[in-house]
Order: structure tokens, then C-alpha cells, then sequence
């Protein structure tokens, strides 16, 4: 069924230092909470309290409107599951010995195990993909494999609470999303409230619904990952500059952690560089520039395009046009106006079509009047051209003397290096 | 399903325990026949048949009064003590090593043997002639020395509520050298004493009575009880106290009462025979090796053999240089550790406790 936690002013303190400072939140019966925060942030020791591994030493958790510290410890282990991150398994129990551990709490003094507890405990095995390695010794198995025993053996325990401390911490990226699909199955299938201490952020989004983000040992942020997930929010708790985006194709919520970029960077004061266009394609283009100190300017992009983002991101010259529409004179006026401003061009390997073709007139123009014009991925562009017209357009812009890169991992070395500018840097 | 999965550990560990109760049996029967005289079998079981108070054997004209009073008055009494020490140091050993997740801890890990022997040296040095209870002072200043010793280890170890068993483990091996050293001290200062404080501490069963074997084997068989019901606790317990706590178990509480149980156990043992060394750290981990780590199996079958084991080289003790006896603590060490030795060499995967797979 699952039951609901309420902490309420939770404190602890390590000698005087304030672990713990007033924790307080509230989870409904079957939520599926992932627990954020910087390390040092209290993660683990909020859920090692509610796990009544320490003792707080202020404020009160309610389980189920019942007073934690009234439970015994097996009561507790019945209605409450731990997944550690890393379990030492230093013996040669076999993995069913180990998962069997979990009817402990169900169990009497010296009573034998019944037909009931095997048939438990194989169903946890089955759930978990270790029914195969019952038999082995827990010492012989991957940390994977580990994992996924360990998971069994808080299945066995049927908790109506489970709990996970950091349990992908030292897994590859194929069990993380795994072991999280279980705990997601789990509490979607038998109603399980499920709390994870979690770090990576990108991975939690995919499979939790609700979020906590703590700092300093206090609630800094619960509810949605929207409303949780917040570059404001990333940098209090974790202390760096981050960026949010949907993922491309799962829609959910992402962080980057953006690379040098904070506000003790000096600005770029290398030559002007201007970048056609937007979409996935140009990111690396403007990536690498910004990285090689270049400053930039970019356009025309549509308003809700990644190169429009990064351009808002950096506070950099942007042309933006309404999605779905074609250039107007206006706009055509601007773009170059910025392209002669600039002190080159460069043609990321963007996606041709009736829609953009029109902006390279303008290219064509400062190319005949001597600006270095560079064109990366010169041999794939008819594999992205949608007019038909595009191979046409770029080989006679590199017969009025642009450069055509295969990849753009040779920009740098190019850039400036043969007429035009020449080594201004 | 379950038998399937069961059928391969759920053989070995019948037939190993059956193995270890006939090992038990010779190693008694062994005892009782060899020594600085050596009585036939068969009239060792006409003499015990004779004995029985219900039974008036056929063959009782044979039997030899000098015999009988050997095996019954000597062997017999000797044999069941050796059994209760042998397997309660065992016992103690097999619990400290699962409570302090440490293959290297052994019944004198928490520095009992030395309290003991610091309380021994006292009372042979003082010469004190207090009895209770028909035991003389050595035993008794001993059993109080080690009883002492693990309170104290007790006390220094613990913070608030909670006793960590690491903490434990050092504050153990602090207080052991320092009593260790007080021990060293007085055993400098001994003079004609010397030779009674060394053999003390070699540890002997000699001079075994009915009357130790009374208080002894009772004792041993209650600490054995206690131990026994918390064996599905110490399972968790290798897991990590967290885990154990995780799964239900009451850590502290679980602690404190084997700690007080094997320490207890320890006590009476070093009291009555002095510090024998090396069973209570070879045996469980011998019958770890065969049948796993598993503390319901782990705990009577360390008993079995830790008592088996020392019959079997207190009898080898009396006989090596007959009349004369060996300090047996001599003799364990001697045989147990080419034995431990061999079986490491043997089984190269050796898992348990980090071994590494």
C-alpha cells in the first residue's frame, strides 16, 4: 500500500556542526521521491534517520501518522526496506542466504524458514534478474550483480517504505537505469513509497516524479522537477552555474553543468566570428569557437532554437526570426549587416531547405567583398539538403573562394590562417 | 523449487555434522584409553558400564581397581572438561570473530585471557588461601580478572547508547597490552614461583576434578544456549551493523548480550585451564572453510570440534613424555597451525571475511 512520511524540523548535529537543520517535508503515501542535493547536503543522513540509524537530535518523523520512535525494529524492517549504496559482502553466503536475510523480520527464533518465505524469496529473485545465481557466493558476484541481490533482499522484506542511499553510485550506466526501473515498477505495481538519494540528476528525471532538493540541511526545494530542477536551485544546493533543457527526445528535464562559463571568466576578445544558422548542428560549431576565446555572433535562428539559447545563455548578437516563417526584408537588412561587422563566416553543418536558402545571398555578398568564409562538412551537404538546390549554392561559394572543412575539428587550425585577416589573436 | 535449490548444501551439512559427533565419540573413547597407563577398551566400557548405578556388568570381576579409579577419578573428569573448554573457547571464538567482522579475533581478542592472567599471577604470587565454593584462589581471581576486564573494555568502548565494535576491538587490544605488561612485571618479580606462573599460563587441563566439571559443563552449556539464540542475528550482523539493523535486528541489544555471553564463557574456561591458545581462532574457521559462513551451523559445529580438538591434544599432552605432561596450550598451537596452514593452501578461494574471490 505504501505509507506517508512526515518530517517535520528534523535536526542533527555531528559534534556542533548542523547536519540537519530543520529538515521538513511531507511524502504521500506511493510517491516516488528522488532526494537531490550536493554531497554534504544531508541526503543520507535524512534517510539513515529515517531509516532510525541515527537518532535526531530535534524534531519528530511520522510514518503513517504513527510516531517513528515508537516502532520496535522489527516492526520497522517490515514496514521499511534500506538499498545501501555499496553493501561489503565479504562472506560466502550464497546469494539466497543473502536474500533470505530479508524475512528476518517476519521470522521467530529458531523457526525454520517456511515454503512461503522460499516462495518470496524467489519471486525477489525473479523481479531482479538473480534467480540464476542463487546458488553463487554473494563474494564472487559484480557490483552489478550485487546490486540487484541486495534490491532482492529489500523485495523479500515486502516493505510498504523503500529506501535508497545513493544505490546507482557504483554502477555502469546499463544497471543504474535498471535498478531505478525497479524501484519505479515496484512502487507503481504494489503502491510502494519509494525515497532515493540520488545524484545524477539527468538519470533521476527519467524515473522519479517527485523531487527534493535539499541544502544545507534544510528543504530547499519539493513538487515537480520543474518546479525543483531550476538552474537558481542547482546553483544554491551544488554551487555551480548550470543550464536546463528538455531532453531531445524524451522531453523530460536536463541539467548541464555549463563548462567555465561563470562570472569570473574574462570575456572572448578574439576576432568577431559570425555563425549561420542554428539547431543541434551549429552547438559544437559555437562551442568550440567560444572555447577558443573567438567572440561570436549568430543568425538568423527561430526562437525556441538551441543556438538562439546559447546565444541568450552567452549574451551574444543574435538574430531571431518567428518560427515557421521566412526571412523579411528587415530581417535580411540586419543579418548583413552582422555578417559584415564580423571578421568571419562560418557554415555549421546545417539542414538546407527553401526556408534558409535565401540567407546565403547575403553570404555570397561579403564573400565577394574578401570575408573569410568557412564551410564545415563540405561533402555531406547533400545528404541535408531538402531544396535540391544547396550542393549548387556551396560549390560556387567555394569557387568565390571559401574554404570547404570536412570536419570541424580542423576550424581552428584554419581560421584566419590563409587570406583575410591573417594571425590577429 | 526449494529442494532443487537446497539439495547440494543440504547434504554436506548432515553428513559433516554427523562426522563431527564420531569424531567426538573416538576422540572421548581415544582419551580414555591412552595416558601414562593404558587401559583396553573394552575394559574402559566395562568400567564405565560398572559405574552406572543401574547396571551390575558380568565383567566386573575383571576389572582392575587401580584402572578404575585412574578413568574414573583422572581420565573421565579430565576428557569432560576438556570438552566444555575446548568448545566454549571455540564457541567464544567463532561469536567474536562474526560480532567484529575480523577473522584475526579469537576468545582473547577484548583482552579477557590477560585480566585473567593478571588476576592468576595475583593470587599465586600472594599465596592466598581463600576458597569458595570448593575453588581455590587462582580460578577464582582469574574468572574475576577476565570478568573485569571485559567490563572495563565494555566501558571505555562505549558512546551514549551504542558500543562500536571497532572501538571495542582497540580499546581491547590497548588494555590487553597493558595488563600484559603488569602481568610481565610481576612474572619478573616471581622468584621460585616463576615456574607455577608459566605453566599457568600455558595453559593445562591437570588436575581436573568432577567438582570443576560440575560447574563447568552446566556453565558452558548455558553460554552455548545464549549464543545459540541470536545465530540468525549474527548472520546479519557480518552484513554490517547497519544492515542488521536495516533487517530488523536490535544491534546494540544483540551486542551486548554476546559480548557478555562469550566473554562469560572465555572467563570460565581461562579459569579453570589457563590461556589455551589457538582453538577458539582455528575452529570456526575450519568449519567455516567446509560449510560456509552460516552461524546456525557455524556455532554447534565449532562446539563439536573445538571439543574434540582439545581431547584430542590433551591426550597427546599426557602421552608425548609420559608420566611427565605437556602444557597442552603447547600442543594446539603446535598441531593447529600447520593444520590451519595446509587447509588455506588447499582451498586458495578463500572468500570469507575479504579474502577475495
Amino acid at each position: 500500500m505504501g505509507l506517508s512520511i512526515d518530517v517535520h524540523g528534523l535536526k542533527l548535529t555531528y559534534d556542533t556542526f548542523p547536519v540537519l537543520d530543520g529538515a521538513e517535508f511531507k511524502i504521500e503515501k506511493g510517491d516516488l521521491v528522488a532526494l537531490l542535493g550536493a554531497n554534504g547536503a544531508g541526503k543520507s543522513t535524512l534517510l539513515r534517520c529515517i531509516s532510525r540509524i541515527l537518532q535526531p537530535t530535534g524534531g519528530k518523523i511520522i510514518l503513517d501518522g504513527r510516531d517513528l520512535d515508537k516502532l520496535n525494529s522489527r516492526e520497522t524492517a517490515r514496514l521499511m526496506a534500506v538499498v545501501p549504496q555499496e553493501t561489503t559482502a565479504d562472506f560466502d553466503f550464497t546469494v539466497e542466504d543473502i536474500v533470505m536475510m530479508g524475512r528476518f523480520p517476519y521470522l521467530r527464533r529458531f523457526q525454520k524458514e517456511s515454503r512461503e518465505d522460499y516462495h518470496i524469496v524467489k519471486r525477489a529473485m525473479e523481479m531482479t534478474g538473480v534467480l540464476h545465481l542463487a546458488e553463487r557466493s554473494i563474494a564472487t558476484l559484480s557490483g552489478g550483480e550485487k546490486q540487484r541481490v541486495i534490491m532482492a533482499r529489500a523485495i523479500s522484506q515486502q516493505p510498504e517504505v523503500l529506501l535508497l542511499d545513493e544505490p546507482t553510485a557504483n554502477l555502469d550506466i546499463g544497471y543504474q537505469s535498471m535498478l531505478l526501473e525497479l524501484a519505479a515498477r515496484l512502487n507503481r505495481e504494489q503502491g510502494v513509497t519509494v525515497i532515493a538519494a540520488i545524484h545524477d540528476i539527468n538519470l533521476a528525471v527519467h524515473h522519479f516524479s517527485r523531487f527534493i532538493m535539499l541544502s544545507d540541511g534544510r528543504v530547499l526545494a519539493a513538487g515537480r522537477p520543474e518546479e525543483v530542477i531550476t538552474p537558481e536551485n542547482i546553483h544554491k544546493s551544488y554551487g555551480v552555474p548550470a543550464s536546463t533543457y528538455r531532453h531531445p527526445l524524451h522531453g523530460v528535464l536536463q541539467i548541464s553543468v555549463a563548462r567555465g562559463r561563470d562570472s569570473e571568466r574574462e570575456p572572448n576578445r578574439g576576432p568577431l566570428v559570425h555563425v549561420i544558422g542554428g539547431g543541434e548542428e551549429a552547438l559544437p560549431v559555437l562551442e568550440l569557437l567560444d572555447q577558443q576565446g573567438y567572440r561570436l555572433s549568430i543568425g538568423p535562428v527561430s526562437a525556441q532554437d538551441s543556438g538562439c539559447r546559447f546565444a541568450h545563455f552567452h549574451n551574444l548578437p543574435v538574430i531571431i526570426v518567428p518560427p515557421f516563417t521566412s526571412l523579411d526584408e528587415q530581417h535580411r537588412e540586419k543579418h548583413l549587416e552582422m555578417l559584415r561587422s564580423s571578421d568571419a563566416v562560418v557554415v555549421p553543418p546545417i539542414a538546407f531547405g527553401e526556408g534558409n536558402l535565401p540567407i546565403f545571398d547575403e553570404v555570397e555578398t561579403v564573400l565577394r567583398e574578401g570575408k573569410p568564409t568557412y564551410i564545415i562538412d563540405f561533402e555531406g551537404v547533400n545528404d541535408r539538403d531538402y531544396s535540391g538546390k544547396a550542393g549548387e549554392l556551396m560549390q560556387r561559394l567555394v569557387d568565390e573562394g571559401a574554404i570547404a572543412l570536412e570536419i570541424l575539428e580542423e576550424l581552428p587550425s584554419l581560421l584566419f590562417k590563409n587570406g583575410g585577416l591573417g594571425d590577429e589573436r | 523449487m526449494r529442494n532443487e535449490i537446497k539439495s547440494r548444501s543440504g547434504l554436506i551439512k548432515p553428513l559433516f555434522m554427523t562426522g563431527l559427533f564420531m569424531l567426538l565419540f573416538f576422540s572421548i573413547i581415544a582419551a580414555m584409553v591412552w595416558g601414562a597407563v593404558d587401559i583396553g577398551w573394552r575394559s574402559v566400557f566395562a568400567i564405565l558400564l560398572d559405574a552406572l548405578p543401574f547396571y551390575d556388568s558380568p565383567a566386573s570381576e575383571d576389572i582392575v581397581p587401580v584402572y578404575s579409579d585412574i578413568l574414573l577419578k583422572i581420565r573421565v573428569p579430565r576428557v569432560l572438561l576438556a570438552a566444555a573448554v575446548g568448545s566454549s573457547l571455540a564457541v567464544a571464538g567463532a561469536v567474536f570473530q562474526g560480532l567484529f567482522r575480523n577473522p584475526m579475533a579469537d576468545p582473547y581478542v577484548i583482552g579477557i585471557s590477560s585480566g585473567a592472567a593478571l588476576g592468576a599471577v595475583f593470587a599465586m604470587l600472594g599465596g592466598f588461601s581463600l576458597t569458595l565454593g570448593g575453588f581455590g584462589a587462582v580460578p577464582l581471581f582469574a574468572f574475576g580478572g577476565g570478568v573485569a576486564t571485559m567490563m572495563l573494555v565494555y566501558t571505555m568502548a562505549r558512546v551514549g547508547r551504542a558500543v562500536p565494535v571497532m572501538t571495542l576491538l582497540l580499546a581491547g587490544i590497548a588494555v590487553s597490552a597493558f595488563l600484559s605488561a603488569i602481568v610481565s612485571l610481576l612474572t619478573y618479580f616471581a622468584g621460585e614461583k616463576l615456574h607455577m606462573v608459566v605453566f599457568w599460563m600455558m595453559g593445562g587441563l591437570g588436575g581436573a576434578t568432577w567438582h570443576q566439571v560440575q560447574v563447568m559443563v552446566p556453565y558452558a552449556l548455558a553460554g552455548y544456549i545464549c549464543v545459540s539464540f541470536f545465530s540468525r542475528e549474527l548472520n546479519a550482523m557480518l552484513l554490517g551493523e547497519e544492515t542488521a539493523s536495516n533487517l530488523g535486528v536490535n544491534t546494540e541489544r544483540v551486542k551486548k548480550i554476546l559480548l557478555v555471553g562469550a566473554s562469560l564463557l572465555v572467563a570460565a574456561a581461562v579459569s579453570t585451564s589457563g590461556i589455551i591458545g589457538f582453538v577458539g581462532l582455528v575452529v570456526p574457521h575450519f568449519i567455516r572453510l567446509v560449510a560456509g559462513p552460516d552461524h546456525r551451523f557455524l556455532i554447534p559445529a565449532s562446539a563439536l570440534l573445538g571439543g574434540t580438538l582439545l581431547i584430542a591434544t590433551d591426550t597427546l599432552a599426557r602421552i608425548i613424555i609420559a608420566p611427565s605432561e605437556l602444557p597442552v596450550g603447547i600442543i594446539t598451537a603446535l598441531i593447529g597451525a600447520p593444520m590451519f596452514i595446509y587447509l588455506l593452501k588447499k582451498r586458495k578461494k578463500l572468500r570469507y571475511f575479504g579474502g577475495g574471490g
